[in-house]
């Protein structure tokens, strides 16, 4: 029986932290919903800048241009990411530390510098800004994430299962496709959906990488951002902010991330 | 486990490892490695062939000033932002790991690192909304207020302190809270039960057991503040100029890629020396 | 399959006929003449072309942009003072002027500018022209100051406002230093001034909406900016006048010129043309816009306009001190001191 150790001034500090959290993310949101264009108050509803902003093609390409990178950057570092997560918890070898070790630069340097590196090598070896450049880039930033996502749920993997299988008879591919994928297919979702918020949220790596005319939206919200503020820009905002909210909440549930054993 | 015996399981070994890893060096290792070379050039090969060998960019950055000030100026600021973080962000975490339970605290959890999950810069821009002049906080507090206050917060270096922790005190929840999880129960109540009061539990028990945990937050709110630029931009107005808008700059303004290259570089040592200072303490936390 | 069949045909039945649609792409400020709607659309009635807008937020950005961007452009608006840069970097080709009608209608004057036309080929087509001096908020400042110094009274501590950038705040230092602008004999004066000047700001302004926003919002009693665009806030109602103080204005000439990595030069041209014809600036005109370097558009406009009464004023046209040519090393140097100045906040 444990005592709680500390009293009701715990929860209020609690409170207190989930309104700083909140409360600006709300306000952004309620003004995306007020009519007048310089955000003056009084209050007064409309949906105005929703139809403006289905209006903006400029938006519009730039979010299905988002969604679609981050669809691609999805698959590709889910499969990879899956693979490498297999091999580096089925076999032990001799540099296996250095390979795991090797997933945090992603992660760990700011993405400053590894924005403005990936900028420098593309440019010399020929592939300069543009959506591929992007796309290299956004799966290179979550390949660790899936890696990670996938090998925590390989640990609770049972590895003589594998063997017993194919004590039985089945190939490699079989033992594959029938003991260890159907195991870790949680992990690979959630691994997928961390992915896709890596990408779609992605805005310093994008911003140098790619091309004017074929940016993603979070660097068109920067562009318009520092042009000046308009409700518009709120309600793509809350939008975005609604979808990756929702992916990373599905994220969280499916790897039981941090949450009770 | 396997031992790696047969060439076939080495094969397979390789297949399964190389398309990951190759695309992390083409994507990461050789653009960090480009950059080294960047950095000691006259100029960009791709500008022209007159271009050699030069350490001037680093030189530069220990004779102008600029660059070590501002190198130290964005320090300072990590160290705040870390600061403050840590002091706002520890005591939630012990709230929720400690007094807290059931399914409450599963959500309470979530409720607090899923904004850390979700757009950086649109919370940025939240905070914008929030902070400018006229704004929604300097209403809400007048109507509140018997008297007339004006924060003028907007364009300050508290507003990017503001912007900064928003983004990342949710590091240092998750990671002192994983840390509080894991004491037992029973050290709590043999410590109570041999007469330490709550204040003693925490000092002596709870926080030297969780302090891995801490400190692993700490770092990870530190690192990336000091390479921050777009918050600086958006909150900071005159105040907002650092070490990490100047990088910005070298690339989409003043177009020298090498000079900022080095800056980069230079940066990429500090970090590298925090997180090689700092890695027993993140092995520790298991993270 | 088909849609990709299709649009060839389309494609191929465009080139038959010359009659080619392109999309073409316009650097520029935002809010400054080429992105009007009205323009666009005439524009892409008459010859089918349309225009897709992209912005910088400084000269610099602009320079970089195309640098960094190749083909990503067809028509970039380039101040005269960055023009010698532009072209020795190789970024902006040489426009054959005959494929711009409205050309002949620019005076010599602006037409044979040492810095668009350069041994002998044009580079830029002389666009607008105009001033670099301040506005105020005429419900904070009722009385319009005379003197440049008003950007330096600490009556306006904190509602004080110039743009991020380097040469125009090395400039508007020089004339508050009484100075010339193309040749600061005193960098360290107009440096000092300058510190003097960054604690009374609010923020940097970036963009006309921006600017227009901290007016609309009161924040602002003080800032600087440009002629044009000073009347384009005073016909959107806002409390605003621009001031040409007794120390000068800084006077600039803006051009329009072609990326040389643009593969629609043709339609860039068309839409240059465009830019200058007189009916597209007496619209624009009526909306807010700088003065026309195009004498034929000048002379469309009604005699009461903005830019007849103030610009023509001989009394102002005298303080006005036209941007020169700068070399590398001076435009560095600026950088520099900017830089340093900004770090120190």
């Amino acid at each position: 029986m444990r005592r709680p150790l500390l009293p009701v001034l715990g929860r209020l500090w609690l409170a207190l932290i989930l309104v700083f959290l909140y409360a600006p993310i709300m306000v952004m949101a309620a003004m995306s919903f007020n009519a007048s264009p310089f955000y003056q108050l009084p209050f007064s509803f409309s949906t105005r800048w929703y139809a403006e902003m289905a209006g903006n093609p400029q938006i519009i390409t730039a979010a299905l241009r988002s969604v679609s990178i981050a669809l691609v950057v999805t698959l590709i570092a889910t499969a990879l990411g899956t693979a490498a997560s297999i091999a580096l918890f089925r076999y032990d070898f001799r540099g296996k530390k250095v390979l795991q070790l090797l997933l945090f630069p992603p992660i760990a340097i700011p993405w400053l510098i590894t924005g403005t590196a990936m900028l420098i090598f593309f440019f010399a070896i020929g592939l300069g800004r543009g959506t591929p450049a992007v796309i290299i880039g956004h799966v290179a930033l979550a390949l660790p994430y899936v890696i990670v996502t996938v090998t925590a749920r390989l640990s609770s993997f049972d590895i003589t299962l594998e063997e017993a299988a194919r004590s039985m008879g089945a190939g490699g591919w079989t033992v594959l496709r029938r003991v260890t994928l159907p195991w870790i297919a949680p992990g690979m979702v959630a691994g997928a959906l961390f992915a896709f918020a890596v990408s779609f949220d992605q805005f310093v790596v994008s911003y140098f990488l790619s091309q004017p005319g074929d940016s993603t939206l979070p660097v068109l919200i920067y562009t318009a951002i520092r042009k000046g503020f308009t409700p518009e820009i709120n309600a793509i905002s809350t939008i975005i902010i609604t979808v990756s909210m929702a992916i990373m909440f599905i994220a969280t549930r499916y790897s039981r991330f941090g949450g009770e054993r | 486990m396997a031992e790696i015996t047969a060439t076939g399981d080495r094969r397979r070994l390789i297949a399964m490892l190389s398309p990951a890893y190759l695309w992390l060096t083409v994507a990461v290792f050789l653009p960090l490695s480009a950059m080294l070379f960047f950095s000691v050039l006259t100029a960009l090969p791709q500008d022209g062939p007159d271009w050699s060998l030069t350490l001037q960019n680093y030189r530069l950055f220990l004779t102008d000033p600029v660059y070590a000030t501002l190198l130290w100026k964005s320090l300072q600021l990590g160290l705040t932002v870390t600061v403050i973080c840590i002091l706002i962000g520890y005591p939630c975490a012990l709230v929720l790991a400690r007094t807290i339970r059931g399914r409450a605290r599963e959500t309470l959890f979530l409720l607090v690192i899923l904004p850390f999950w979700s757009n950086s810069l649109v919370r940025i821009f939240s905070w914008a909304i929030v902070l400018r002049g006229n704004g929604v906080l300097e209403l809400g507090l007048n109507a509140v207020l018997p008297f007339d206050v004006s924060l003028n917060l907007m364009f300050t270096t508290h507003a990017v302190v503001i912007g900064l922790v928003h983004s990342y005190l949710p590091y240092v929840i998750l990671t002192s809270y994983l840390a509080l999880q894991a004491i037992d129960d029973d050290i709590i109540d043999a410590a109570r039960s041999i007469g330490a009061g709550t204040l003693t539990i925490l000092w002596r028990l709870l926080l030297p057991l969780s302090l891995p945990g801490l400190l692993a937050g700490a770092v990870l709110v530190f690192v990336p503040v000091v390479g921050s630029f777009m918050e600086p931009r958006i909150l900071g107005g005159r105040m907002g100029t650092y070490y990490g808008t100047v990088i910005e700059d070298q690339f989409v303004a003043v177009y020298n890629w090498p000079l900022g290259a080095a800056l980069s570089f230079i940066l990429l040592a500090v970090v590298l020396l925090i997180l090689t200072l700092t890695s027993p303490i993140l092995r520790k936390a298991r993270l | 399959m088909t849609t990709a069949r299709s649009s060839l045909s389309i494609l191929a039945l465009a080139l038959a006929t010359g009659a080619q649609a392109d999309e073409i792409r316009v650097l520029n400020w935002q809010g400054y003449g080429t992105d009007t709607s009205f323009a666009s659309e005439a524009f892409q009635e008459a010859t089918g072309h349309s225009v897709i807008h992209e912005y910088f937020n400084s000269e610099q950005e602009m320079l970089t942009k195309l640098r960094t961007n190749p083909g990503a452009y067809d028509v970039v608006m380039i101040n005269a003072v960055f023009m010698p840069q532009a072209v020795r970097e190789g970024l902006v080709t040489a426009i054959d002027t005959a494929e711009v009608p409205n050309y002949t209608g620019i005076p010599e004057g602006f037409a044979a500018d040492p810095k668009l036309m350069i041994d002998g080929e044009v580079y830029g087509v002389p666009w607008t022209w105009g001033l670099t001096s301040f506005a105020i908020n005429t419900s904070a400042i009722p009385e319009a100051p005379t003197s440049i110094q008003a950007l330096w009274d600490p009556a306006h501590a904190g509602r004080v406002s110039i743009r991020d950038d380097a040469l125009e705040a090395m400039q508007l230092a020089a004339l508050a230093t009484g100075q010339d602008i193309n040749e600061i004999a005193d960098l360290g004066a107009a440096e000092a001034k300058l510190a003097e000047l960054l604690p009374q700001l609010r923020t940097f302004w970036s963009s006309e909406n921006d600017w227009n926003q901290f007016m609309a919002a009161g924040e602002l009693d003080i800032a600087t900016y440009w002629s044009g665009s000073a009347a384009r806030s005073a016909a959107l109602g806002l409390p605003v006048e621009f001031v040409v103080p007794e120390e000068g204005a800084i006077g600039w000439l803006d051009s329009l010129a072609v990326p040389a990595s643009s593969s629609h030069q043709e339609a860039a041209l068309a839409f240059i043309d465009w830019m200058i014809d007189p009916a597209f600036y007496v619209q624009w005109d009526a909306e807010g816009a700088p003065a026309s370097a195009n004498a034929d558009a000048a002379a469309a406009l009604p005699e009461d306009a903005f830019n007849r009464r103030v610009l023509g004023d001989p009394e102002v046209a005298a303080r006005v001190r036209f941007q020169g040519e700068l070399s590398d090393e001076t435009r560095e140097t600026y950088l520099r001191i900017w830089q340093g100045l900004k770090a120190a906040q």
